[in-house]
């Protein structure tokens, strides 16, 4: 089997919106595919269509290489939004519901809930739940027969913060034990720490995807500070720098932004603008968070998705 | 299916709303029916054999047709309750969990077909043992007729029931929200009777009967008093039927394409 996951070109529109617009890629077995962007990217879209609760406008979508059907959702776990249980129902019954549609014994139901520290609850109503409990009860429901792929929509919302350390824990457990976990979310934080590979989604559109060391790089860039009047020169001669890679102005300094794995020379790029003739007042070598780099990538997007 | 339904059971079993609202359409039935027995057996002096001027319409063979009738008028029990199992769905969100946990949209959407044909064929349950009750207890296990003669009411309330259970099934799959769909199945109910009289008294067309909420009410006339020729409302009967047939695939037609093409 190639892909565990199979998106191919998966369009969808609400009304005259476009949620998703020609997304595609694929999740390899045993990956952690992490999901990534703003609120209102379209990820909870796009896994609403591959668990077949939204209808792509175009596109398609399999699982383990087949086309999707209902059996197959029965060996996945999901977490999709928020979580969905009978109310009235305690935690206990609702996953013997759940236990039932996946079409797996209830045995399994005690370990889960031991798993979620939801034992003691097991007995009380839904309604009764905090948010968290509610949260750790869809986990629960998730893990129900020890599915080969979950898929995680926001799985930390609403912990607090042992609980959020909890379930990134389990999911690198999961991971680790070889499932395949699909992960939507938009803290890139969560992404870098559980992650294997990355797609990143802007306004429906996929900026990119791919391995997670590869597209969420973190790079260096060197600030520099030279006399007024002299900026012009410094950007021109800077090109010409080896390994740059881009240069740009920002606050009344210079950025230097280097290939990846370059390690730039601060005392070399001071030589080297004193032999062109300008007498730098400021340099500075500053390591660019992922933040900013996730911040750039997306709004960089969005200016070529204006300017065009 | 049986595994499907077995599931249903399970989400219904310890919600006490069910039990309430069940409780209420399996005791109602009798005890409207015993109402207004007593009424009718006080309220009109008797002559001096004994005998009311109403017959015995609680006695074998008219207690199917007076049972059946008065047992139709609590069509909104069973509506509720099916409006409140499904939007209940709905409001939780579990109709989505349930088809991310391994339901097909269809087998979701048959299921709850199938949940409003058990209501109905047990509210047709109910009135049958009502009418038995009352037939035997009437006739005081003297029969001069068949017990079953005129058991087609039962048929006739069967079809009426499972009819209005289906309009509320197709508001609440349309609407989603348990006090705005249990209102507008009212407002139809209404609504459907106007146009009806609109229809014949304004347009005088005879169309007004194949409405879908009037020609299952035409199925089981009024009890006691005569309205027009019986023999011209035998002959429409399996006009009544058809068109109610035609009207109940509808429903399951416009519900399952719903559920099963747009965004849930």
């Amino acid at each position: 089997m190639s892909s565990i996951l199979s998106i191919r070109s998966v369009t969808k529109f609400y009304g005259r919106i476009r949620a998703l617009n020609q997304v595609s890629f694929e999740v390899p077995p045993g990956s952690v595919y992490g999901v990534l962007g703003p609120n209102g990217s379209g990820k909870t879209t796009l896994l609403g269509i591959v668990m077949d609760v939204l209808k792509a406008t175009k596109g398609t979508y399999s699982w383990f290489g087949e086309p999707p059907s209902e059996k197959q959702r029965r060996r996945i776990g999901t977490l999709l939004e928020t979580p969905n249980f009978y109310h009235y129902l305690s935690g206990e019954r609702n996953l013997q519901i759940v236990a039932a549609i996946k079409g797996k014994g209830a045995e399994d139901i005690p370990r889960v809930l031991e798993m979620v520290k939801l034992t003691e609850r097991k007995h009380s109503k839904f309604n009764t739940y905090s948010l968290g409990m509610k949260q750790r009860l869809a986990i629960a429901a998730c893990m129900l027969g020890n599915p080969e792929v979950l898929v995680f929509d926001e799985p930390t919302n609403g912990l607090d913060p042992v609980g959020i350390a909890e379930t990134r824990e389990t999911i690198r457990q999961l991971a680790r034990e070889g499932k395949t976990i699909v992960l939507a979310s938009h803290l890139l934080d969560e992404v870098e720490k559980v992650c294997t590979h990355v797609a990143i989604l802007q306004r429906g559109q996929l900026l990119m995807a791919g391995d997670v060391r590869e597209v969420l790089i973190s790079e260096d860039i060197v600030e520099l500070g030279a006399a007024a009047g002299t900026e012009g020169r410094l950007q021109e001669a800077l090109s010409a720098w080896p390994a740059v890679r881009h240069v740009r102005q920002k606050d009344g300094l210079t950025q230097l932004f280097f290939e990846e794995g370059i390690t730039p020379d601060t005392g070399e790029l001071n030589r080297f603008c004193f032999e062109k003739g300008i007498v730098l007042n400021h340099i500075q070598l500053r390591k660019r968070s992922l933040e900013s780099k996730f911040m750039e990538l997306t709004n960089e997007k969005t200016t070529t998705v204006k300017n065009n | 299916m049986l595994k499907l339904l077995g599931i249903e059971w399970m989400k219904v079993r310890n919600y006490r709303t069910f039990w309430i609202l069940l409780g209420i359409i399996v005791v109602s039935i009798p005890a409207f029916s015993y109402m207004v027995y007593n009424l009718t057996d006080n309220t009109f002096p008797k002559n001096r054999h004994g005998q009311s001027p109403l017959g015995t319409p609680f006695a074998f063979p008219d207690a199917w047709h007076t049972i059946s009738w008065f047992s139709s008028l609590l069509f909104v029990l069973p509506a509720i309750l099916v409006i409140t199992l499904t939007t209940n769905e709905f409001t939780f969100k579990t109709h989505r969990q349930n088809i991310i946990d391994g339901w097909s949209r269809n087998q979701f959407i048959s299921v709850k077909l199938i949940g409003v044909l058990f209501l109905s064929v047990l509210c047709t349950v109910v009135v049958l043992l009502t009418v038995l009750g009352f037939g035997y207890l009437g006739n005081k296990g003297l029969l001069k007729v068949s017990a079953w003669e005129g058991s087609r009411f039962l048929f006739f309330y069967f079809v009426e029931v499972l009819s209005y259970s289906m309009i509320a099934f197709v508001i609440a799959v349309l609407i989603k929200r348990s006090g705005l769909a249990i209102g507008i199945f009212l407002i139809y109910m209404i609504a459907e009777q106007v146009i009806m009289a609109i229809l014949t008294n304004v347009y005088k067309l005879t169309a007004g009967q194949y409405l879908p909420e009037e020609t299952t009410d035409r199925l089981i006339p009024l009890p006691f008093i005569q309205i027009g020729d019986p023999a011209n409302w035998e002959h429409r009967i399996p006009g009544y039927l058809i068109a109610a047939a035609i009207y109940l695939v509808i429903y399951c037609v416009v519900t399952g394409r719903y559920f099963l093409k747009s965004d849930l």
